[in-house]
């Protein structure tokens, strides 16, 4: 996602129009409604909704949870752009120019009444790549008695993608989900990519073998739309990159996974560590000896009172 | 979708979101437009290739005076070498962005390495040199576009 970071910093228009399309499912209809908001300074476009649910018109519907950017309940298109609404500024999206934010249920999903989307497809895609770690020992995976090894750089390796708090914009942003309601998308083959780098699963056969069919990976043609809106920098379009590579890589049989976590006991009871020899510096560029003589004197009461 | 009386409101944007990028707000995402353009000279290089496979049969459909005086409309300034010219920029531009797709999809370069989030919250495939790979394929294409403008149409 494009952050404007100095939005936090700006006051947003004091009077903004906010347009929803609304949308009943008893009569089918669907039309913009038009609302006038007083703002204040770091107001979200969640802010606006609750604002407008409570003051104005109580039978708008939309969905949130935490406010904050975690639970990735709250997509809207805000401006033709998908967006989390908790985690948008109005002042972000709203001009003294242009002081008009329009809000649209999320696109490429089944609305259900006005700005709340059904997530039933999205979470059976999901579903659908085993977003857990699978192990040959099932025994080992069900009644855990030993830890996973893996080392920070591993870590590293999928961190970005474990970040995904399945919000669904960048289905909505997809092109070519906006085309074909059969495609796994974004998020879950990003999903998919995580499990597989992730050192720890062990059934990385299997789970190329499930993506390579119809509708997977091999309809992406790299848009890359999916990591320019989405909230947590998780970039499935990287992701999505590399498990078509990594796939292809394995069908020519070029690729296996080379680093598989072993379990090892956990920490506390592994053996204590051998004492440093004493020769040992434990600090670079510090004299221990000159250390142990005189203790250095801390100015407690300056760090209380400055 | 129906379920008992309720009538679900599906919002795909459909088609026209692979041959319109503006359809959303595309800040920053220079690659969707690269994408459009691939989608949209990919058609326009389908119709080339069944209109060039039709007219290079002339010779032996209507001998090769009628083939001579076909090529002779490849160039000035007439319907058919517009056509032509166009069809060349798609050619062009399909080559040389495919062959930056198949660097990003096929060998996975160009995207950067995962990294951890941090500001201004670039994703890394976004950052890396396919970026400006598009920037120099759009360049590319123009030049050669028009270099094959001036053959078509000048010389
Ligand atoms: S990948 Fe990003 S945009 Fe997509 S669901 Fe996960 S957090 Fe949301
Ligand atoms: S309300 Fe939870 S992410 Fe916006």
């Amino acid at each position: 996602m494009v952050f404007d970071l100095k939005a936090a910093t700006r006051t947003p228009p004091r009077v903004v129009r906010i347009r929803v399309r609304r949308y009943n499912p008893e009569t089918g209809s669907s039309w913009w409604q038009e609302y006038e908001v007083e703002t204040y300074r770091g107001m979200t476009v969640l802010d606006a909704l609750l604002k407008i649910k409570a003051e104005r018109d109580h039978s708008l519907v939309f969905r949130y949870s935490c406010r904050m950017g975690v639970c990735g309940s709250c997509g809207l298109v805000v401006n033709k752009r998908p967006r989390l609404a908790c985690q948008t500024q109005i002042a972000e999206v709203a001009s003294e120019g242009r002081p008009v934010v329009e809000l649209e249920p999320l696109y490429n999903f089944t609305v259900l009444r006005d700005l709340a989307t059904d997530f039933t497809e999205f979470f059976r895609k999901h579903r659908f790549v085993k977003p857990y770690i699978l192990r040959r020992d099932v025994r080992e995976r069900e009644e855990p008695t030993l830890e996973y090894s893996q080392t920070p750089d591993e870590l590293a390796e999928y961190y970005e993608y474990s970040l995904c708090i399945s919000c669904g914009l960048c289905d909505a942003a997809c092109p070519v989900y906006a085309s074909d309601p059969n495609f796994l998308g974004p998020q879950a083959l990003a999903q998919a990519y995580r499990y597989i780098a992730d050192t720890r699963d062990e059934l990385w056969e299997e789970r190329l073998r499930l993506l390579d069919v119809e509708g997977s990976i091999f309809k992406c043609h790299f848009a890359a739309t999916c990591s320019a809106v989405c909230p947590k920098m998780v970039d499935p379009a990287g992701a999505i990159q590399r498990l078509r590579s990594t796939l292809l890589k394995y069908k020519v049989r070029v690729y296996r996974k080379t680093r598989v976590a072993k379990v090892v006991p956990p920490m506390e009871k592994r053996e204590p560590q051998k004492p440093l020899p004493p020769e040992a510096t434990l600090v670079e560029g510090v004299d221990l000896k000159l250390l142990e003589e005189e203790k250095p004197v801390i100015p407690v009461e300056k760090l209380l009172t400055s | 979708m129906e379920r008992g009386r309720f009538r679900f409101l599906e919002n795909r944007l459909g088609i026209i979101a692979s041959l319109y990028p503006w359809v959303i707000d595309i800040r920053g995402n220079p690659e969707r437009i690269a994408f459009t353009l691939h989608r949209i000279t990919g058609i326009i290089l389908v119709g080339f290739v069944a209109l060039h496979i039709i007219s290079t049969n002339t010779p032996a459909r209507a001998g090769w005076e009628a083939w001579v005086e076909e090529v002779q409309r490849l160039s000035g300034v007439n319907p058919v070498s517009l056509l032509f010219f166009i069809a060349m920029g798609a050619l062009v531009f399909h080559s040389l962005n495919g062959i930056r797709l198949l660097l990003v999809e096929l060998l996975a370069l160009g995207i950067g390495r995962p990294e951890k989030p941090k500001p201004p919250y670039i994703p890394p495939s976004l950052k890396g040199y396919q970026r400006t790979l598009i920037y120099i394929v759009s360049i590319l294409s123009l030049i050669i576009w028009a270099l094959m403008g001036y053959v078509i149409f000048l010389m």
